[in-house]
């Protein structure tokens, strides 16, 4: 009786019955959903777009702490320049080479300070997933504590709780995570803190009315009256009930991350430099956008791909979870 | 309960919130590494002239007590002193409020004006080649960061075709005789149409995807529901079911979205003013930023949280007039 919540039926064919209460069962929990991805062809796409990113972020962090640098060199290399100048690839080289144009060794030409722009472009989405998956994380373990306990006590802790995240929300998050950044650090770490604290009121939102609504229902008032403690109701009951909204909500959310540490970064909150990152690439380009009109153009593209990625993802995850629909 | 006391009703529940964000922004400002006085006087300042400082902006007396006079300040129309423009915060915001406004309002008119006309034909033609195009629109929309977008415009329309200005803002309010090359009120307005437009589209385009997407699952859903089946049983034309059966029960939802999406416009606006220039609020909380100016940094962060706070009551009020079903809070 405890454990019926969280483990999903076996049975294939869920979408062929009538919405009982194995059905409902079956439509949460890790492996449904991974069934439902496989059939909805958006949710592929998201699926292949987020994985190659996640992937590029895995390899260009393994590059930089351990290999330094090599692959980027290895990919780079000519043997009629220096590989030297690879080496010295994140830390500023001069100005020599600037603006390359878009030869072999740089296929997307260099930045203002003779950096491949495509190295860097790459080395970018270490940062942008990075941030992306903590900020959401901390979003998502904050908002579920925050909406589990509000919506399961109700009362005067639900008020008080539920006032707090309301004012939260209420500033505007950009302006919000700026004044957060200006007040404790203006580095990373504090970006995906600032941006993970604004994404709590959105999950905490969507976990209390999902309590509020599982609170009365038949097994968790069974479980309460077995003398199952409050902690294990949560736990074990209304988290695991709620795994498909939250997860399409926590997949948009990383995409609305990225968005917002790219801007924080832009503005020169965020990764601070030689590191490079997408939204401080674009803040450099600005002083050349008149000699070098592409130097604007691929940090920008490489926002965009990612964080459609993660929109389709969300959407294709949403209608693949969605009861309503039969695809 | 009238329109009028449902509208002072909301504001009335607002105060707790926004007695909140004074109170997250003080504190927050308060965390605030170095000494305001240092960065006045410099690093080795006369005591006595650190006290005197210290003493006329209060900060010699306990914490608690400042956020009280702050507060009370603040019910008051008092935002303090601005130390890096040597004038009250409240008249440096009075100052570039109406700017960011400005640039907010043209933004959502944008927005809406393109946004219902792609969702409703998205809706009408669902799954046909016009519907997936307007739903890739939409979803690059919410995928493209609005200053990327500015940067863009620019590069093409400023620097290449050289259609519109690169930066800057004509405000239409601005004495003709301040703005370089308009004799009269008309060419005022005309220069100021004509520097908004690609910060409008730069703001407006997450905006706009957003609320096509929304109107498009609204109108698809109002255009199944049984009244509009009801109307087709008794022969209405197809195009008058869209227009006025199927779409004013859709809007309703779009009210909802454009509420929402305020919090993510004004942050928008503060990355748009920067792409562009413009002397707005967004500027002046990086200005304040900047140069540690406290209370100039308080002052913006709030009027932020109070302009969406607004901004959400209006839309609340917009939307209990337009839905007949909505009683204002009394069952």
């Amino acid at each position: 009786m405890i454990d019926m919540a969280q483990t999903p039926s076996p049975t294939d064919d869920t979408e062929e019955s009538t919405g009982g209460p194995a059905d409902v069962e079956a439509r949460v929990g890790l492996r449904y959903t991974l069934r439902q991805v496989r059939r909805d062809t958006t949710a592929r796409i998201g699926t292949l777009i987020v994985g190659v990113m996640t992937l590029v972020a895995v390899i260009a962090a393994l590059d930089y702490y351990l290999l330094q640098y090599a692959i980027a060199e290895t990919v780079l290399y000519n043997p009629e320049t220096d590989p030297e100048t690879v080496r010295r690839l994140l830390p500023p080289v001069g100005m020599e080479n600037q603006f390359g144009p878009g030869v072999i060794e740089h296929p997307l030409g260099t930045d203002h300070r003779g950096r491949d722009l495509l190295t860097r472009v790459v080395y970018g989405t270490r940062v942008a997933m990075t941030v992306g998956f903590m900020a959401t994380g901390i979003g998502l373990v904050g908002g579920t504590l925050v909406g589990a306990v509000s919506g399961y006590y109700g009362g005067r802790v639900d008020d008080v709780l539920q006032r707090i995240t309301e004012t939260i929300y209420a500033i505007p998050f950009l302006v919000l995570v700026i004044a957060f950044m200006t007040a404790f650090g203006r580095d990373l770490t504090f970006a995906m803190i600032g941006v993970g604290i604004t994404a709590i009121p959105v999950f905490n939102r969507l976990i209390r009315s999902r309590v509020v609504s599982i609170r009365e229902e038949d097994y968790v008032e069974a479980a309460r009256a077995a003398g199952v403690k409050d902690r294990n109701i949560i736990l074990r009951h209304i988290i695991p009930n709620s795994f498909a909204p939250v997860l399409v909500q926590a997949t948009l959310q990383v995409g609305v991350s990225i968005l917002i540490v790219a801007g924080l970064s832009f503005l020169g909150f965020g990764a601070q430099p030689p590191t490079p990152s997408w939204g401080q690439m674009l803040s450099a380009s600005r002083g050349y956008m008149l000699p070098a009109p592409t130097f604007s153009l691929w940090p920008g593209f490489a926002i965009l791909i990612t964080v459609i990625g993660f929109n389709i993802l969300g959407d294709g995850l949403q209608d693949a979870l969605d009861p309503r629909i039969n695809n | 309960m009238g329109l009028l006391r449902y509208t002072l009703w909301r504001f009335a529940q607002a105060i707790p919130v926004l007695v909140g964000i004074v109170t997250i922004t003080f504190f927050l400002a308060n965390q605030i590494p170095g000494d305001p006085v240092e960065i006045m006087l410099g690093p080795t300042p006369a005591q006595e002239q650190v006290e005197a400082i210290r003493a006329r902006y209060g900060l010699d007396r306990p914490l608690y007590e400042r956020y009280l006079t702050y507060l009370a300040g603040v019910a008051t129309g008092d935002l303090g002193q601005s130390i890096y423009f040597d004038r009250p915060v409240a008249e440096m915001i009075l100052l570039r409020l109406p700017v960011t406004l400005l640039l907010m309002v043209s933004a959502f008119a944008f927005a809406i004006v393109t946004a219902i006309p792609l969702g409703v034909l998205s809706a009408k033609r669902r799954n046909e080649p016009a519907d997936h195009v307007s739903r890739v629109v939409s979803l690059v929309g919410v995928s493209t960061p609005s200053f990327w977008i500015g940067l863009v415009l620019i590069i093409v329309f400023a620097f290449y075709l050289g259609w519109f200005p690169a930066r800057g803002l004509v405000l239409p309010w601005a004495d003709p005789a301040d703005v370089r090359g308009a004799a009269t009120r008309l060419a005022v307005l005309r220069q100021s149409a004509h520097h908004l437009f690609l910060p409008m589209i730069a703001l407006g385009t997450l905006q706009m995807a957003q609320i096509a997407r929304i109107e498009r699952s609204s109108m698809v859903d109002s255009l199944q529901g049984e009244y509009v089946t009801l109307a087709r049983a008794y022969g209405v034309p197809e195009s008058t079911i869209v227009r006025k059966h199927a779409f004013q029960v859709a809007q309703l939802p779009v009210i909802t979205i454009v509420g929402l999406g305020l919090s993510t416009a004004l942050g928008g606006a503060v990355l748009t003013e920067t792409v562009f220039e413009i002397q707005g609020m967004g500027r002046l909380i990086i200005t304040a930023i900047n140069n540690q100016d406290y209370e100039l940094i308080m002052g913006t962060t709030l009027v932020f949280g109070f302009v969406y706070v607004v901004g959400v009551i209006v839309t609340d009020v917009a939307y209990s007039y337009l839905d007949p079903r909505v009683t204002y809070g009394d069952d």
